[in-house]
């Protein structure tokens, strides 16, 4: 989440292996002579660590979860005003009131609100996504009931300088244009575009066009109509003194006014076959983006979707990976995913590809959900997904900010108390013939967007196969 | 049978200062800070292994990371690339594990995994839950005993990495900037200048007798440091660690080659065209103070006060007063953290910029700003912010990714120190940083001569902007 230090990540990850599983080599040592991994033993007992939740006379919910023992603590408020509701005529206004709200406050200009963050071991972040707002810090423990003042300071009374304004649509635009020649975000604009049209989740990417006009009474417009106690969830996580947080809270938002309810507007994706290729010339790679809407996370197959997910092509030892990465070597880091917004969702196989083998890809991953729509998975490799799914699970909680992201998730969904308490279980409870019905329902190759971004001359005739549904089909 | 054992009672408590100053809203005033240390156990085993254990029982999983002192910079010379490509051969087959049936054990008893190569080390990590510890340990003692793979898994591997390569350097635009690139630049020793990631050709060209040999010389129990981090019983661990691990053979390791650079006594400039790129880009390589002495930690300090964070120097300057750019990246060690490399090392920064900003004009607002820390002592309370910045991050980097953050600084330390209770005593180290020596130190270490200047040109309608016209301050933005 927030970190002083904030540009190491991808280049760690730069050169790891991301693996998947196969079959045993030919040449591997007989079986008879080899050893039988020890089990382990007895499973300890995991709990979601508790929290209180509790709701300000304003509207305004609070989650509090202390965690851990090091000395930090994530403040993060997550308010709904993302892309979603951004007028047409000004897409990326979300994006601006963002930055502008690092830019200082009634009391405190922004060098004075840099410096009061990094004080505490932090640095202020605004993230804009489709549904909400997040302004964070993560601040060393014995800050926890400033960071709290401080982030009601800057969500409550914001300067919105027109001063900054001509800089932050620059930087933007510049991270639009940069973006723009990125294979995977061209796929991924390209996939959002074709399924969501017109709706703001359809648009990943504004335009010059749409940011230059944008003012700062369109920003502050913005603010005024989405910025709000009604609208807001505060979270606390990691280790901190509850009561001088608690008291921070109460002193810092109780005036918050409470500001309009949510507004609700959920998408009608597509659901046809189509293929769209942008062409890359000379490009070494194409980048594939195939997929289709689905169920929404309040469904109650919802759990055995995400399982099938896991299995078919969302984990290393899933079987697209198996299939593509480690018997092709076909690409390096393919996954299957359930990428969700409020009460939507679609699932997509996403790869980067050899060029030559771009055709061959596509014909092993839907040969890969034709396989499974046809025959259940095998009892021991569903419980080989079960089990990695259940442990994953501990893991996804063992981290303040991990914490933070599983109920902001529950609660941006509407999943209930209960969810993350049942949701082992659930898992556990998916059976080899759920899958291949999971399958057969919701990934529906003849509903599928494709979306290839790659060198046109040299995959045109690969993926004509591909351009239209076979009769049987349709 | 333990040849040398630290208890954690020799862990130095770390000595927290009081640390605020002026600038904070509302409610300013000094607040102290809580004692923080983690604890950790040393020991080697009698084939060299060395073993560090630190419990903490917040949550009921387990990290195991092993580290063999074999990273990218030491690799045969005729196979760049290679060091990166044998990581990925460590989950092809090993003895009792046949090709990823190491990555189902770890998957299917509910853990991740992962491996990475970089400048000094090649590790191989898993979380697990709990009960789980045995599971794994048997499990990497096992590919540290032996490597079972044949030409199908390699074949198999080389296009795997082809495509890593393509996807993270050949296909993308500033691929390798600046991370892979800056290296080559600044550094005149083949060691720390060649291609990390490799050629194609020298990947392709691989063979599985390189393969073989590579793991004879390189992974052995002398050659590695194994830490534990999480929910385990310490007794029993170090049970299991000798009966998998105790019965392994060292090697005869070859003698480390000269890695030293020269000082650099003359700005280099480089200039690389990216056909991918939309917007030209910038990059500052400095050589770094050599690792523990006074002047690395000082340094360590003024990666935070010139780029760490909005508050920061350059951010300062070059995102909020002149809008050159929308972002100040960099640090110390790229492909990981200031505390995980054992060599020659490049202090970063880097940025994305409009044509309308000459690179001149860039390097010549980063020169002046970083000057004040070259000709006067450090602002106190500027020093001061970095130190609790610096705090701040290494306290997540110990906390982070399911102990595997915690890992890699024990590790580490291990291997390259013989001392992972330096986890414990770092804040202490930067503590001692004087504004005297951050001066000394910049005026050494941020010598205009001691720099490299990597310029991206994007595409065809590259702007001839390295010779364009004397860089000032006129061209500010408001």
């Amino acid at each position: 989440m927030t970190s002083t230090r904030t540009t190491k990540l991808f280049l760690t990850s730069a050169i790891f292996v991301f693996a998947a599983a196969s079959h045993a080599s030919a040449q591997a040592p007989a079986a008879s002579q080899k050893q039988t991994p020890p089990p382990g033993g007895a499973a300890k007992p995991f709990n979601v660590p508790a929290h209180e939740s509790y709701t300000l006379p304003n509207g305004m919910r609070v989650t509090l979860v202390p965690y851990g023992n090091i000395p930090k603590v994530a403040v993060s408020l997550a308010i709904r005003a993302g892309n979603l509701n951004e007028p047409q005529d000004v897409l990326g206004v979300a994006d601006i009131t963002g930055e502008l709200l690092k830019e200082g406050t009634k009391t405190l200009s922004s060098q004075a609100l840099a410096e009061a963050v990094a004080q505490m071991g932090s640095s202020l972040s605004v993230t804009v996504g489709a549904d909400e707002t997040a302004i964070d810090v993560d601040v060393l423990s014995e800050y926890g009931g400033r960071a709290v003042t401080l982030i009601s300071d800057v969500a409550m009374h914001p300067l919105l300088p027109e001063s900054e304004l001509a800089r932050l649509k620059a930087n933007l635009l510049r991270q639009v244009l940069v973006a723009k020649s990125r294979p995977s975000q061209m796929a991924l604009a390209r996939f959002r575009k074709l399924l969501y049209g017109d709706h703001p989740y359809g648009e990943i990417l504004p335009t010059e066009a749409s940011l230059k006009k944008i003012t700062i009474d369109d920003a502050r417009k913005f603010y005024a109509a989405n910025y709000g106690a009604e609208r807001a969830h505060l979270y606390v996580a990691g280790k901190f003194d509850v009561a001088e947080v608690k008291k921070a809270i109460a002193a810092g938002f109780s005036d918050w006014s409470k500001g309009t309810p949510p507004v609700l507007n959920v998408p009608h994706p597509k659901t046809e076959r189509l293929l769209d290729v942008t062409d890359r010339p000379g490009a070494p790679q194409s980048t594939i983006y195939v997929g289709l809407p689905v169920i929404d996370p309040t469904n109650p197959d919802n759990i055995p979707l995400t399982v099938t997910n896991a299995l078919l092509g969302g984990s290393f030892s899933s079987r697209i990976t198996s299939n593509i990465r480690e018997q092709k070597g076909y690409t390096y880091s393919p996954t299957s995913q359930l990428s969700r917004r409020y009460h939507d969702a679609y699932w997509a196989e996403i790869a980067d590809v050899t060029t030559a083998a771009t055709g061959p890809s596509l014909k092993e991953i839907f040969g890969e959900i034709d396989r499974l729509q046809k025959e259940p998975p095998g009892a021991a490799e569903l419980k080989g997904i079960q089990s990695y799914m259940s442990g994953l699970f501990v893991i996804q909680n063992s981290t303040r900010q991990a914490l933070i992201g599983q109920l902001r998730n529950v609660d941006l969904q509407g999943l209930g108390e209960d969810y993350l308490k049942n949701y082992v279980q659930r898992v556990n409870a998916v059976t080899p013939e759920d899958v291949q019905r999971m399958t057969a329902k919701y990934i529906k190759p003849e509903q599928m967007t494709i979306v290839v971004v790659g060198d046109k001359s040299k995959i045109t005739d690969q993926l004509a196969p591909y351009a239209a549904l076979p009769e049987t089909a349709k | 049978m333990y040849l040398t054992k630290r208890s954690a009672a020799r862990v130095l408590a770390l000595v927290m200062a009081t640390i605020l100053a002026g600038l904070a809203p509302a409610n300013a005033g000094p607040v102290s800070a809580p004692e923080f240390k983690v604890p950790v156990e040393y020991y080697k085993l009698p084939n060299g292994l060395r073993v560090v254990l630190s419990p903490d029982h917040t949550s009921p999983i387990i990290c195991v990371g092993v580290y063999y002192h074999i990273g990218f910079r030491i690799e045969p010379r005729d196979r760049t690339g290679f060091a990166h490509l044998f990581e990925h051969m460590m989950f092809q087959g090993s003895q009792n594990l046949g090709k990823m049936e190491f990555i189902k054990l770890v998957q299917q008893n509910g853990g991740i995994l992962n491996g990475s190569t970089r400048f000094d080390f090649t590790n191989y990590f898993e979380t697990l839950p709990a009960n789980k510890l045995e599971t794994a340990l048997w499990a990497e003692a096992d590919r540290m005993g032996g490597l079972a793979v044949n030409e199908d898994n390699l074949k198999n591997q080389q296009g795997v990495v082809g495509n890593e390569v393509k996807v993270n350097v050949l296909n993308s635009p500033y691929g390798g900037f600046p991370w892979l690139d800056m290296p080559q630049y600044a550094n005149t020793n083949w060691y720390n200048a060649h291609n990390f990631y490799g050629d194609l050709k020298d990947i392709e060209g691989a063979t599985l007798p390189e393969v073989q040999s590579f793991f004879k010389t390189y992974y052995a129990p002398n050659n590695a440091a194994l830490a534990i981090v999480g929910d385990f019983d310490p007794a029993q661990a170090k049970q299991f660690v000798a009966k998998y691990f105790g019965a392994l053979k060292s090697s005869q390791l070859p003698p480390q080659p000269d890695l030293t650079e020269p000082r650099q006594e003359k700005e280099k400039q480089a200039i690389k065209k990216d056909p991918l790129a939309t917007k030209p880009a910038l990059a500052l390589g400095y050589h770094m103070p050599e690792r523990n002495t006074p002047e690395y930690y000082a340094m360590g300090l003024i990666d935070e006060m010139l780029i760490e964070g909005d508050d920061s120097v350059l951010h300062q300057e070059l995102v909020q007063k002149r809008g050159y750019t929308g972002a100040v990246s960099g640090g110390i060690n790229l492909l990981g953290t200031p505390w995980n490399y054992d060599g020659p090392m490049l202090f970063i920064t880097n940025m994305i910029h409009d044509p309308a900003t000459t690179p001149e004009t860039i390097v010549q607002t980063i020169a002046t700003s970083i000057e004040p820390l070259r000709t006067k002592p450090v602002d106190q309370k500027m020093l001061d912010r970095a130190l609790v910045k610096l705090r701040s991050d290494l306290y997540d980097t110990i906390g982070g990714q399911g102990g595997f953050g915690l890992v890699d600084l024990l590790a580490s330390f291990a291997l390259f120190d013989d001392n992972p209770a330096r986890v414990n005593s770092l804040v202490a180290e930067y503590e001692k940083v004087t504004p005297a020596l951050i001066q000394k130190t910049a005026q050494e270490y941020l010598r205009p001569e001691n720099r490299t200047v990597l310029l991206i040109q994007p595409g065809a309608q590259a702007p001839p902007a390295a010779t364009a016209k004397p860089a000032g301050d006129s061209e500010k933005k408001q």
